[in-house]
């Protein structure tokens, strides 16, 4: 602390007009502690929801929510396996669809054309489609796929949330091929590759962990919406037996065990709330640790 | 004095290259050793011209002078081939930098042999004059005149970048040997007629050799000028 | 050779693989042949009616200052500059009596028979060994003998073999600066090329690395006919036999380079290699 009363020893660093000095400390010290409780406020709504998730959710945690089905209303036993089931299934459809959907736009719109007016206009399309609300997507896939089909069903599902993480996996793709230095593109086609050998064999594998990261972000998303797979794939009480069945998901699950009046169905919604929000955080982490570059 | 100043002035003029260098060190390193070169040059010049005073008005007073300025030309000769020593390990030359550099070490050297036979003649005129006048010595006024004028020639022809002048020389070069040639015949008639003075007409004869290698070296400046120019070399062409 | 079997070196018909394994016989004399050639990018003119012609089994130095377009010219043997979207040419280029813009020459072909190393090594991020492999894959080549073979004789020839043999399955990128150059030469001249474009390739080196380099390069010149674009005025004059000076997207004066360091005939290359200019 630089006190008034004794200056500090004059060296060839040190500056002139202490009075100044002493209030431009105080304003740095000021708003260096403003921000950091700022940040630390933005922690607390995701402790909260953490803590209360644990709290209310880990009473009733055991296998057998994984192995067995709803209970009636008034029964106090049973789990939601078949909507965990449903949840994977529909987010492994959602994946299948968007993924090399996704990738492959992306490979066009940076390798092929990237300064055509057609790359622009995917450009545009997809950076407005990240915007979309989920409600639309899932009464887009109702439009197409349950009314053409006459069932709700897991693929109607699984096509609403692929609508959903389409835009993100394209534009995630585009900034990880985008990412990948020129420098080896340049190489290979010197050592005479075709533009498919150098994509394939180079671009896309060096682009592949940024890539990674981005559908795990979009898997963590997908698995919690709730609006698209409400009218797509309905709820069921029981295990899916086909892909034109409509399905439990965990999300449904909550949405519907959540406003009934049995207390014991209001606890499963938190266990699958529980069980929800660990998905999403382990699938989170994993996606930006598992894929970090070791190269750069 | 005037024509000192207007000397050292021209001195200044010529001891710039032609374009000046982006990096300005090299440009004045260059200058730098040009302009050593045309001090020794006129250095040297001075002191010919002082010890062929002293043997044709017979006054040992130039030749004393000639004799003593000579140390400081020797000093000229290692100073020029420092700085162009310096100038190659630092700015490693190439094209017209690197002949001019290499010629003025070689023009040097030339310079300071010239010296040293303006410094034989001084000695040798000192011991002629300690015998009574001899008419034989205007014969070599000729003779005299041409070296100095060759030498004066090939200095002008390095300030100047002047390649045709110094081509000039080797013609010149020849008629100095014949008139040294004829000289030693003319006196070794002589002194086989009067044998008194024979120490006084035999240093006359070496004065006369002096003057035909100061030709030599004269031509061979011309050369070391015309390589740094025009990038040939006439060494031992047409002999 | 006759002309006919060295035009059909240098060109495949599509789909037909080719031999890496073919020793090429020596060059002709007169192998690359520019012919008043223009090239634009866009609307702004880069190079103005260049006329060159470049010897087989030699190294030929381009030097001139920033922008004068050698660069651009050598970037053109193989035809790299299409890469970049709007440039057109005019005039022609030739390999060998034929050109390189024949239609019935594949680009890839004629980029396989061209080795090329940049100005900044860029190694693959994959382990050295499939650094070098990767031009014999790219052309179809499986068999783990010829492989490995070649592996051995590309690092032999880029003078790294005794460096890195015992770890070729490490990643390229956990070498040195002046190392991954000479893997970049290693990979360049793996599938045996006939030619092998430099684009200032010691500018990021120390001159250890560098030395290193330019000995490499005196030694390749034996099997290569070498182009090398380089600032370094020094070493264009160590390493090259035939020096091309540009400036402004003209070729001022070509010529051995022996004359050109001692006794140029333009001035403005006597200016430019003094250190005159501007």
């Amino acid at each position: 602390m630089t006190h008034l009363s004794a200056p500090a020893p004059r060296n060839f660093f040190t500056q002139e007009g202490t009075k100044t000095s002493v209030l431009r400390l105080f304003r740095n010290r000021f708003l260096t502690g403003l921000c950091i409780t700022l940040a630390l406020f933005t922690l607390i709504p995701l402790f909260s929801i953490i803590l209360l998730v644990l709290k209310n959710g880990l009473p009733l945690f055991s296998l057998s929510l994984f192995t067995q089905l709803p209970p009636p209303p008034g029964l106090e036993e049973g789990g939601f396996g078949n909507a965990i089931i449903g949840t994977a299934l529909m987010v492994g459809i959602a994946l299948t669809l968007s993924v090399p959907l996704g990738v492959l736009a992306a490979i066009y719109i940076t390798e092929y054309a990237p300064t055509s007016r057609f790359a622009a206009a995917v450009r545009f399309v997809a950076k407005l489609l990240t915007g979309i609300p989920s409600i639309i997507c899932g009464v887009f896939a109702f439009a197409v796929v349950v009314m053409t089909t006459r069932h709700f069903s897991a693929l109607a599902g699984g096509v609403a949330l692929a609508i959903l993480t389409i835009p993100t996996i394209l534009l995630t793709a585009e900034q990880a091929l985008l990412g990948v230095p020129n420098a080896y593109r340049e190489a290979s086609f010197g050592l005479g590759a075709t533009h498919f050998q150098t994509i394939f064999r180079i671009v896309l594998p060096d682009a592949l962990p940024a890539i990674m990261t981005g559908v795990m972000l979009a898997v963590a998303r997908a698995a919690g919406e709730t609006a698209p797979v409400l009218f797509t794939a309905l709820f069921s009480q029981n295990w899916i037996h086909s892909l034109m069945e409509p399905t439990a998901s965990l999300s449904a699950l909550i949405y519907n065990f959540a406003s009934l009046p049995y207390a014991y169905q209001v606890k499963m919604a938190w266990s699958a709330s529980l069980i929800l929000v660990t998905l999403v955080t382990i699938t989170n982490i994993a996606g930006q640790l598992l894929f970090t570059p070791k190269h750069r | 004095m005037i024509r000192n100043a207007l000397s050292s002035l021209l001195k200044i003029m010529h001891s710039e290259p032609s374009r000046p260098h982006t990096l300005s060190n090299f440009t004045t390193a260059l200058g730098h050793l040009r302009s050593s070169v045309l001090m020794m040059a006129s250095l040297t010049q001075r002191n010919l011209k002082n010890s062929l005073r002293g043997l044709f008005e017979r006054d040992d007073d130039w030749c004393n002078d000639c004799i003593v300025e000579d140390e400081e030309i020797d000093l000229l000769e290692i100073q020029i081939d420092k700085e162009g020593f310096e100038v190659m390990s630092r700015f490693q030359p190439v094209a017209s930098d690197l002949r001019e550099v290499i010629s003025s070490i070689k023009i040097g050297a030339n310079i300071e042999r010239v010296a040293d036979q303006a410094v034989n003649i001084a000695r040798r005129a000192r011991k002629i004059n300690e015998s009574p006048l001899l008419p034989e010595i205007h014969l070599l006024d000729q003779s005299a005149a041409l070296a100095t004028g060759m030498f004066d020639d090939a200095l002008r022809a390095f300030a100047e970048r002047n390649a045709q002048l110094a081509i000039e020389l080797k013609g010149r070069d020849k008629e100095l040997d014949r008139q040294n040639r004829e000289f030693t015949d003319a006196l070794v008639n002589r002194m086989q007629d009067d044998a008194s003075n024979l120490p006084a007409y035999l240093n006359l004869i070496f004065v006369s050799r002096c003057l035909e290698r100061i030709g030599d070296h004269s031509c061979n400046i011309a050369e070391d000028v015309v390589f740094a120019v025009r990038a040939e070399d006439i060494r031992h062409v047409g002999k | 050779m006759t002309t006919a079997e060295n035009t059909a070196s240098i060109i495949a018909p599509a789909g037909q693989r080719l031999e890496l394994t073919d020793d090429f016989a020596p060059g002709e004399a007169n192998f690359i042949e520019v012919k008043d050639f223009r090239f634009f990018y866009g609307k702004k003119q880069a190079l103005h009616g260049i006329n060159l012609t470049i010897p087989s089994r030699k190294v030929t130095a381009f030097i001139g200052p920033s922008g004068c377009g050698k660069s651009t010219l050598l970037r053109n043997f193989n035809r790299m500059n299409e890469l970049i979207p709007g440039v057109r040419h005019e005039g022609d280029i030739t390999i060998h009596g034929t050109s390189i813009y024949d239609p019935s020459v594949e680009i890839i072909a004629l980029r396989r028979r061209i080795g090329m190393v940049f100005q900044k090594s860029n190694p693959f991020p994959m382990s050295i060994y499939e650094n070098i492999v990767y031009p014999l894959r790219i052309a179809g080549q499986k068999s783990r003998h010829v492989l490995d073979e070649t592996v051995e004789r590309a690092l032999r020839s880029a003078a790294l073999w005794d460096e890195v043999k015992d770890r070729l399955h490490d990643s390229a990128l956990g070498l040195s600066g002046g190392q991954m150059q000479r893997l970049c030469i290693a990979r360049a001249v793996a599938s045996r090329p006939e030619i092998l474009l430099m684009d200032e390739p010691c500018s990021a080196l120390d001159p250890i690395a560098t030395a290193k380099v330019e000995e490499l390069i005196t030694e390749l010149k034996k099997d290569f006919t070498i182009i090398i674009v380089t600032h370094n005025m020094q070493q264009a004059s160590r390493v090259s036999e035939l020096t091309a000076f540009f400036y402004l997207g003209n070729l001022v004066e070509f010529d051995d380079t022996q004359k050109i360091f001692t006794n140029p005939s333009n001035q403005q290359t006597e200016d430019y290699i003094t250190g005159r200019f501007g």
